[in-house]
């Protein structure tokens, strides 16, 4: 736990050189750039609320995918149990009159239904037949991707656009006055809360109960929880169909929160970025809350730099993919970490060694 | 078990990050913008206020040449042979031209909340001359223009609107921007029917959205004119006009055109982005290996993306509308003062901002000069292209 | 007197943990040197160190008379210095040549790779020292033993002069252990040197001309094999008197525990692992099952353990029938199971000690409350197995399962199946690749469960190990029954038969 933290933070910071000596090379300052970086997501209380924003959708991909990893199953179906989570819980919010403080519990619970729907059925295949979930996952994304398309555009389409669903009233958006107010306008808005308690029941199942010490052992050991009796399918399933449902009510942030209506013809990034989260997170679920409110002040910065200096946003984007990188080879990290400790060790051990010598030298004498 | 799902996930980012840089490797230029009158603009539709009126911000019919121009791209990237590089590529020569300082952003995603992100940032940044190319910016624009009242807006094949709302509220800092792609796909299926004289013909969308529908609803009405009075036999089956749905999907694009292909057609319009990056693909494998298939172009003149390696393109000719030279002249008029804000404002055969490339290689000239005839009476008013479906395919 | 290798007062420390004490080995020219010890004492930190692949804290090491710094594999190698690991590292589907090549291809014009002088070399080199190895052949369709020698093939290929073999008979059937012997015979016949790293005394006094002997990281002394009794080495790991014989009373059948009545069991292959086998288990008695491996041993536990399914038959359990019932459902009604390979089966090795010690009662009180977990009664619960077992981990019940020996490790499984009391304890190969200390002292558990009225159904290839602890033992051949005999009325002899298929003429 205290070793991954520090793997993570590695990770930050030889991505952060990296990007400064990408920064450097292609004749920018790095300082300035970074400077402009942090300050496009913390300079006053609107960029800070729209850091949290851009994080919250991240908190819940990234929660997902630690969640599937900690199982020893890799779900890559975010992105659609995301789609197909926020539209569920757009046609429950465009089609019931209800008030806010009702309607909203009933959205979260239909998103969540959503995408635990479109991660069960890979989880299913994975217990079934042995189909691996990485494939049946990327299928269900393209699945997810038309039937969203479809049901857009004949149930709850735009009238002023074709391409959109309706806008969601008032009463069915996590948006609220007092968080707004809060961050000066910010689009930040209630599902960073649900983020914060998901990451919090999350965290509490895989660590204090039996059903997560049973997941947590079919990831590990898949024989050896056969023998201890586990039920190895059931658990695939469920913990599928869970990682699936925090994907949905991801997807209740992003279009219910962030944004407040559904595009057709877009597979939500948040789904893939979740991955690189939960690298950076070390499957672990503060992990994946710190780490997605990182990637959020990067995506939400990385504005203000472009439009600060003269750093091309390709050149940001290449920074945030190369701290993913150094996140996802954390293995790499921890070897080099090993590597300096024994390194240190060893020549204080010579030194102590050179100077017992000496010392035994003057008693022979 | 671990590791190797720890490798999976690296191999796709790894993948994903390729994926983005293949689709930014296409550098060749679109033609120069046809060199402007901005009195060419005035022939534009109805003017919801005055352009006097309009000029808040800056003193009125003073040049204003101390201001910077910034531009948020769509979903693709800055070099997508579409909207994003046209617009941005005119806005890089009015700023070369006139001395000003221009930058592009690229948003984390396409929610409106992401893009008037960058907005803030750009103006933020005093970039407050904001240049967007689509119809997904209207409702980011339409908070923007309130929020940001000393910003010049420009929209592009877009109208500013509230959500569930079609009401367009152009402000007096905003331009929006239309395009006639009827009367393009018009042009662009003339020129069709006149270079093929007879066979079948098809036509490739990407998403099923009026900009799209238009270019394919013109395209037919073109092959009618050249049916009914040029003596052509040009056909366009029902299940050759089809919308595959998005604008990214390459591999549905070539696809798509593969069976076109194989159903007969020789010509097929693609307006489709990235789908349509497929059907060219498929084209030019096809003409490769000696085969006599035709890919119509759209948006920009995207001759040189069908070249095959004789030095011939695939590219029949391209229905083009000059999002470029729309680009140039926003920010040249607003360097004369002459902002016309608070307008909509139509780039059509009229005003030269719809119509075919300058060079069409493979055209013949017979075939260019009765374009260029029929394109007159177009202009003139003669000839009325209908804007609706009305009993067209699709 | 020449010595090719010399350690000289090596020591090595693991944070926490001394691994090796001062400890010295001198390896003469052309001769088998054997080291032995405990699970845990230090063996292999030595041979990693001696190989490069572990820095010495201090101390020294010379190669011919030459001091060195072996700071990685390829220092070693280059020094004449081969390795042959517990796991073969081998490439299954590549032939014998290209796994032996691998990583130094012999090039033809620059870049082609010439397989063909590899090839011939490699004939001429397994002719010479007698391995009888064709040199074409894939890793995949040879036998364990074969790719054994293909390791040491490498070792020879390389022109290595010293030869580290690291408990070499372990997977090796007791024909193959004899065709090892002679390999090494050949081996020190032509002037190589061999360190052989095992705990089996019977092979070090059969194959070793000097054996030394290390205890918890330390050197306990350097004595020549011939001359020594087995007893007088053990006494010397083990640091104390060790008996062989175990020690127990005639036993006292009461009722049948385990019913297995005409069990049918496919492998995966399709063709039938056990064929009708039936057999019964007695409350108060050790039924060992005999059998040369792969005979339908693992599958008959399987089965009986729920792990896998039956084709046909009935197995019952105090007479009830368990056939079908899941996994979970067998461990509640009694059945305990120590299985084969215990990091496969048997451990979560990235759990701590404590959580693997309830790994099959974690859902049960007081280890948990209404889904909760309890750590504290984890804790406590794994606590007291460590100390009754003496399981000897780093820390304690918070120390992971992958840290430990693995004889600590086999140790918490066999505490932990034991400390259930299971009216049925299933014990396949509990002793595989210990030392003599805890092979006595799992022994002795094993005879104290059967003591207290338990049925035990030991399952093992070592023949000594079921003759000296069963009751009764049952011989598999083919996955057919062959007998059922007294193992008091039995010898080594009359199995050896059985096991090769031979049915006993007379009634036992």
């Amino acid at each position: 736990m205290k070793n991954s933290l520090i793997i993570s933070l590695c990770a930050v910071v030889f991505g952060l050189l990296a990007g400064a000596v990408l920064m450097l090379a292609t004749g920018h300052n790095a300082v300035t750039g970074y400077s402009y970086l942090f300050q496009g997501g913390l300079k006053n209380p609107e960029r800070i609320g729209n850091t949290f924003a851009t994080a919250s959708p991240l908190i819940f991909s990234g929660l997902a995918v630690a969640f599937a990893f900690r199982t020893g199953l890799f779900n890559i179906g975010v992105a659609g149990q995301l789609l197909v989570g926020g539209f569920c819980a757009s046609v429950v919010g465009l089609n019931l009159d209800l008030p806010k403080v009702v309607l909203l519990p009933i959205m979260l619970i239909a998103g969540a239904l959503g995408g635990a729907l479109w991660s069960v059925i890979p989880g299913l295949l994975k217990a079934r037949f042995n189909v691996h979930e990485v494939v049946s996952s990327i299928m269900m994304n393209w699945v997810g991707f038309w039937t969203v398309y479809y049901g857009v555009q004949s149930y709850i389409k735009n009238p002023s656009s074709e391409t959109e669903s309706k806008q969601l009233p008032e009463a069915a958006t996590l948006k609220a006055h007092w968080m707004t107010d809060l961050f000066h306008g910010s689009y930040i808005n209630l599902g960073l809360l649900v983020a914060v308690v998901v990451v919090i029941v999350v965290a509490f199942i895989i660590n204090k109960t039996t059903f997560g010490y049973e997941l947590k052992a079919v990831g590990h050991n898949r024989d050896a929880s056969e023998y201890a009796g586990i039920a190895v399918n059931r658990s695939i399933v469920f913990s599928m169909a869970i990682s699936g449902a925090i994907a949905g009510l991801g997807g209740v942030a992003l279009y219910a929160g962030n944004a407040s209506n559904i595009q057709i013809g877009i597979l939500p990034s948040q789904g893939f970025d979740g991955i690189a989260v939960s690298l950076l997170g070390a499957n672990n679920p503060l992990g994946v809350l710190l780490s997605a409110i990182f990637f959020g002040l990067l995506y939400s910065g990385r504005g203000f730099m472009n439009a600060m200096t003269d750093i091309p946003p390709e050149i940001a984007d290449s920074i945030i993919a190369i701290i993913i990188y150094f996140s996802a080879t954390s293995i790499m990290i921890e070897r080099l970490i090993r590597w300096l400790i024994r390194r240190r060790a060893n020549a204080k051990l010579n030194a102590s060694q050179d100077g017992k010598v000496k010392s035994s030298h003057v008693e022979h004498d | 078990m671990r590791k190797s799902a720890v490798l999976l996930a690296i191999l796709t980012l790894v993948f994903s990050v390729l994926a983005a840089c293949g689709k930014s490797n296409n550098n060749s230029s679109v033609s120069s913008p046809t060199a402007s009158s901005p009195a060419a603009t005035q022939s534009a539709s109805p003017a919801a206020s005055s352009p006097a009126a309009t000029q808040s911000a800056s003193p009125a019919a003073s040049a204003n040449t101390n201001f910077q121009v910034g531009m948020v791209t769509d979903s693709g990237t800055i070099d997508d042979k579409s909207f994003n590089q046209g617009t941005w590529e005119g806005l890089q020569k009015a700023t070369q031209d006139l001395g000003l300082k221009d930058k592009y952003l690229k948003p984390a995603g396409t929610t409106e909340a992401d893009y008037l992100q960058e907005m803030g940032n750009l103006y933020d940044a005093g970039y407050k001359f904001i240049v967007t190319p689509g119809f997904k910016f209207e409702t980011a624009i339409y908070a923007a223009q309130d929020k940001y009242t000393d910003a010049k807006f420009v929209l592009i094949d877009g109208s500013p609107h509230k959500a569930n709302d079609t009401t367009a509220v152009v402000k007096p800092n905003t331009v929006s921007i239309f395009f006639a792609e009827h009367e393009s796909g018009f042009v662009a299926g003339l020129a069709t029917a006149l270079q093929l004289k007879e066979g079948e013909v098809g036509f490739i969308g990407g998403m099923e959205i009026p900009p799209v529908q238009k270019y394919n609803w013109g395209f037919q009405q073109g092959l009618k004119y050249a049916n009914d009075n040029l003596g052509t036999k040009v056909t366009i089956k029902k299940e050759n006009v089809i919308y595959q749905g998005t604008f990214s999907d390459v591999a549905a694009g070539q696809q798509i055109a593969a069976q076109m292909y194989d159903r007969g057609v020789k010509v097929i319009f693609a307006a489709a982005g990235g789908v349509g990056v497929g059907a060219i693909k498929e084209a030019k494998t096809r003409g490769e290996s000696g085969k006599d298939v035709w890919i119509v172009g759209v948006d920009v003149d995207q001759y040189a993306d069908g070249m095959k390696k004789d030095g011939k393109s695939i590219i029949l000719t391209s229905a083009m509308k000059k999002i470029d030279q729309a680009a140039y002249d926003m920010v040249k008029l607003e360097t004369e003062g002459k902002f016309p804000g608070g307008q909509t404002l139509m780039f059509d055969s009229k005003n030269d901002g719809v119509g075919l490339p300058k060079d069409n290689p493979n055209l013949s000239p017979e075939t260019i000069s009765k374009v260029d005839e029929v394109f007159k009476k177009l202009q003139s008013g003669e000839i009325k292209v209908a804007a609706e479906q009305g009993n067209l395919i699709k | 007197m020449e010595y090719v290798v010399e350690m000289l007062n090596i020591r090595k420390e693991f944070t926490g943990i001394v691994a090796n004490d001062d400890i010295t080995l001198r390896l003469k020219r052309g001769e088998i040197h054997a080291l032995l010890g405990e699970n845990g004492a230090g063996k292999s930190t030595l041979m990693s160190i001696l190989f490069g692949m572990y820095q010495a804290d201090r101390g020294t090491i010379k190669v011919g008379g030459k001091e060195v710094r072996i700071s990685n594999p390829n220092v070693a190698n280059q020094l004449g210095i081969g390795m042959v690991h517990q796991h073969f590292k081998l490439v299954e589907n590549f032939t014998v040549t290209e796994n032996i090549v691998l990583g130094s291809e012999p090039r033809k014009w620059g870049i082609v790779l010439d397989v063909k002088q590899a090839g011939k070399k490699i004939e001429e080199l397994s002719k010479r020292y007698g391995l009888n190895v064709d040199p074409y052949a894939k890793i995949e369709e040879i036998s364990v033993g074969m790719q054994q020698r293909v390791e040491i093939l490498k070792m020879l290929y390389r022109k290595a002069e010293v030869l580290i073999l690291d408990e070499p008979t372990g997977v090796l059937t007791p024909q193959e252990i004899q065709e090892l012997g002679k390999i090494m015979k050949n081996l020190i016949a032509e002037g190589k040197s061999i360190i052989l790293i095992t705990h089996k005394l019977k092979e070090i006094k059969e194959f070793a001309d000097r054996c030394t002997v290390i205890r918890r990281g330390k050197t306990i002394g350097t004595v020549d094999v011939a001359p020594t009794s087995e007893t007088a080495m053990a006494e010397m790991m083990v640091g104390r008197q060790v008996s062989f014989k175990v020690q127990k009373t005639e036993s006292d059948p009461g009722k049948v525990v385990l019913k297995v009545d005409s069990l049918t069991v496919r492998s995966g292959r399709k063709s039938l692992a056990l064929s009708n086998f039936s057999l019964e288990v007695r409350a108060g008695e050790i039924v060992g099952i005999a059998g040369v491996e792969g005979n339908g041993q693992s599958d008959l536990v399987e089965a009986v353990t729920g792990l896998r399914k039956v084709e046909s038959g009935k197995i019952y359990l105090y007479g009830e029938e368990i056939t079908g019932i899941p996994v979970r459902d067998r461990i509640e009604s009694g059945i305990g199971h120590i299985p084969e390979d215990r990091q496969r089966r048997g451990l979560v090795l990235d759990y701590s000690l404590g959580e693997n010690m309830v790994l099959e009662v974690y859902h049960k009180e007081p280890f948990s409350r209404r889904g909760i977990l309890q750590k504290q009664a984890i804790r406590k619960y794994a606590d007291h197995i460590i100390e009754s077992f003496d399981v000897r981990s780093g820390g304690s019940a918070a120390s992971t399962v992958r840290s430990l020996s693995g004889g600590n490790q086999q140790k918490a499984i066999i505490g932990r199946e034991i400390e259930r009391n299971p009216v049925l304890l299933v014990a396949v190969q509990p002793t595989r690749g210990l030392d003599v200390g805890s092979i006595e002292y799992i022994h002795k558990r094993l005879i104290e469960h059967r003591d207290k009225g338990n049925a035990v159904l030991l399952v093992s290839l070592e023949l000594d190990e079921i003759m000296n602890v069963s009751d009764r033992i049952a011989v598999v051949s083919n996955g057919e029954l062959v007998g059922v005999v007294r193992a008091a009325d039995t010898n080594a002899n009359e199995i050896g038969l059985m096991m090769a298929g031979v049915r006993r003429e007379a009634g036992a």
